[in-house]
């Protein structure tokens, strides 16, 4: 199977434009990315695509083995540039899907030229040895296995919803069940804990590209000093602190980060 | 319904305020706009709420805000809701606070997010029925990956005999696929020899034992020991009356059984040849009478291993004879049971028992028949014995009383028969040996334990 039907890869834009690539984070798929994407149709070329073992991607390719490496996300990534032949790339990442790009850039630096980062984290484990806090703690990790355990979110599918006001019955039915974010249990576990007990410190340190990092003032998953020690160790790497709340501003504040990303990227 | 004009306000707040359930409002990015009473005091916190928790992703313990950013956030902004999130409370000083919640987001005209309402239950109780139905779950998972990987057939069959879970241990040991074999009669599926319709037959048998047990050859020229148990409480209204199947495979080690047993029989053999050699060495050696009483004792050692049987399914045990054997050699050389009287329950023996008791009984007859009872006509021999406790093992007394006989003097020197009696019975096997010269006749009694 070709990496374009595997990644469930949607291409979009001038075929002559500059290349975005959009990476997706933990818990969800490429859909987290449609109030930020289309707004670089005109002047890019928009590539979005879901990690192996999330969305529509091909489930049996995710071999647990071999993903419990975030460097073979990277790996697929890279695959995917090949296969559409693009170069001079910027890639954006959200969170653990910033750290795949992070890894795919520095492995193939003649095919990437910039990163975006939104809400990057290194590693989320603390690390008191080195004086690293990453905001949780082991047992906290264990504890969102357990959780993800407990919500399968329509895995496999739930009855039809019943929210408030929205008739059983209604043709919309379909579309009401908790069908975003819907994974494979056993996969988003393993997923969970490849993301969540990564620490990719060191791969920062040595980013290959200038690295643009959207960091929200108040996000619950990623502490300021963790933002601070960006800004400090990756080479090359510029600070935007979003006024925003929470961990997913390509949702939140989606105009934020286009204006954002467009200033940086000079295409304003 | 509806409520008074006037009530209106006052109620509608009541049952927001305080509500059986938690319901908290956010804007789009999670901040938090309204918190009703009833979650406010499962949080532990102060009216009006705690201005460093001022996001709903605040109210939830470390997991519970990964969850929410990773995967709570995002579906309510894709799809507009969730629903039975199965999710912790950070209360603050207090036990985390297990809750189901569910979510709806508010659009205004132009599709916009304008809020998130919430609805948060208290779950411990169905948190913990579901712990332990996952627990459950778990276990039964090991569970079957045990019967899935083990080297045993592992089957479960009917109450009609039809089998209806074959394992993987069941393919590689008898060759056939579980399409092949479920739903079919077990005892077709797995042919043993001279055992036709083997599982209703057993299955019949064993009535109120917890399992049953055999050894069998199946038609692929293998040995199985095939247990069979039911499954399940029997009696119970409307409770499986299935059985559990194990077949192992013990075709080496019944190859091994058989190999002893031709070794075991062989080294009979010789040793009998053996003691026939010295006893023709003896008489060609020896004076007659000398010659015939060393040949007459070498016969009864023979004998005593002649009366080493082994139990037949138990080859690898010691090899064990049961008293009333032996005795039945001395009854014969005594002149038979009218002049031989013998008493007592069975008794096993091990070997080295045998041959002492063997040569001792020889002896004793021998003399009963030079110079006691059995040296007259009317005389008579009477041995009793008991055994103290169960099984045919323990401590045990024989008693010889001679009656009818001529009457008895002490002798006056030990001769070598009192001797060899003494040295076969207390020094080799450390019994308790008494002997008494009463005039109506004479006695003996040993006592050790038997086993």
């Amino acid at each position: 199977m070709t990496a374009i039907l595997r990644n469930n890869v949607d291409v979009d834009g001038p075929v002559s434009a500059g290349p975005m690539v959009f990476v997706h984070g933990f818990g969800c798929d490429r859909s987290m990315w449609r109030d930020v994407a289309p707004a670089f149709v005109q002047t890019h070329r928009i590539v979005t695509y879901d990690l192996t073992g999330m969305g529509g991607s091909d489930l049996s390719a995710y071999e647990p083995r071999r993903y419990a490496d975030l460097q073979s996300h990277a790996d697929d990534l890279l695959e995917i540039l090949e296969a559409l032949s693009l170069r001079d790339v910027c890639l954006v990442g959200h969170s653990i899907g910033a750290s795949i790009a992070l890894l795919a850039a520095n492995r193939a630096p003649e095919r990437v030229s910039r990163l975006v980062m939104v809400s990057p984290s290194p590693a989320f484990l603390d690390d008191p040895e080195a004086g690293y806090r990453g905001g949780f703690a082991r047992e906290e990790i264990e504890g969102l296995v357990k959780l993800l355990e407990e919500n399968q979110l329509g895995w496999p599918m739930q009855m039809a919803p019943t929210i408030t006001g929205q008739p059983v019955e209604a043709p919309s039915t379909e579309t009401l069940t908790q069908s975003f974010c819907r994974t494979d249990p056993e996969i988003a576990r393993h997923f969970g804990r490849v993301t969540f007990f990564s620490d990719r410190r060191a791969d920062y340190e040595r980013a290959a590209c200038p690295v643009l990092i959207l960091h929200c003032s108040d996000d619950a998953l990623v502490p300021m000093n963790v933002a601070e020690w960006m800004r400090d160790r990756v080479p090359d790497a510029t600070l935007e602190v979003l006024e925003a709340s929470g961990h997913s501003p390509h949702m939140t504040v989606p105009d934020k980060v286009v204006k954002t990303i467009r200033q940086h990227l000079g295409t304003a | 319904m509806s409520f008074e004009r006037g009530d209106g306000l006052d109620v509608a707040t009541e049952l927001i305020e305080d509500a059986p359930c938690g319901i908290a409002v956010t804007d789009p990015d999670g901040r938090l706009r309204y918190v009703n009473k009833t979650l406010t005091q499962w949080l532990g916190l102060p009216p009006g709420g705690d201005p460093s928790r001022a996001t709903f992703a605040s109210l939830l313990t470390g997991p519970g805000r990964i969850f929410y950013d990773t995967h709570m956030a995002p579906m309510m902004r894709l799809q507009g809701f969730v629903r039975e999130i199965s999710c912790t409370l950070d209360v603050q000083d207090g036990p985390p606070l297990p809750v189901m919640l569910s979510g709806v987001a508010r659009r205004d005209a132009q599709g916009v997010c304008t809020r998130f309402d919430y609805t948060v239950f208290d779950a411990r109780e169905r948190r913990a029925y579901e712990e332990a139905l996952r627990r459950a779950k778990r276990e039964a998972g090991e569970l079957a990956a045990i019967v899935s990987s083990s080297p045993n057939a592992i089957l479960r069959v009917d109450s009609g005999g039809c089998v209806r879970s074959w394992n993987n241990g069941a393919v590689r040991l008898l060759g056939r696929s579980a399409e092949q074999a479920l739903g079919r009669p077990v005892a077709e599926a797995i042919q043993l020899l001279d055992r036709p319709d083997w599982f209703m037959r057993e299955a019949r048998a064993l009535r109120d034992e917890a399992e049953i047990s055999f050894e069998a050859r199946h038609a692929s020229a293998r040995d199985f020991e095939v247990t069979l148990a039911p499954i399940g409480e029997r009696g119970l209204p409307g409770a499986s009356e299935d059985w559990s199947v194990i077949l192992r495979d013990v075709t080496r080690r019944k190859q091994a059984e058989r190999r002893l047993q031709v070794i075991f029989d062989e080294m009979r053999h010789r040793m009998k040849n053996t003691l026939g050699v010295v006893a023709g060495i003896a008489r060609q050696t020896l004076p007659g009478p000398s010659a015939e009483q060393l040949v007459s004792r070498l016969q009864a050692l023979s004998s005593a291993h002649d009366a080493l049987i082994r139990p037949d399914d138990d080859i690898g045990s010691e090899p064990v004879v049961e008293i009333g054997a032996l005795l039945a050699f001395s009854c014969k050389a005594a002149g038979g049971s009218a002049r031989f009287v013998i008493q007592g329950p069975r008794v096993r023996l091990s070997a080295r028992q045998a041959t002492s008791m063997s040569m001792a009984l020889h002896e004793l007859v021998t003399n009963a028949l030079k110079y006691g009872a059995l040296s007259s006509e009317q005389g008579q021999v009477r041995v009793d014995y008991t055994l103290d406790g169960p099984g045919e093992t323990g401590p045990f007394r024989l008693r010889w009383r001679e009656v009818g006989g001529p009457p008895v003097t002490p002798p006056t020197r030990q001769g070598f028969g009192s001797k060899m009696i003494g040295l076969v019975l207390q020094a080799e096997l450390g019994a308790e040996v008494r002997s008494e010269f009463a005039p109506e006749g004479f006695r003996f009694e040993v006592a050790f334990t038997a086993g």
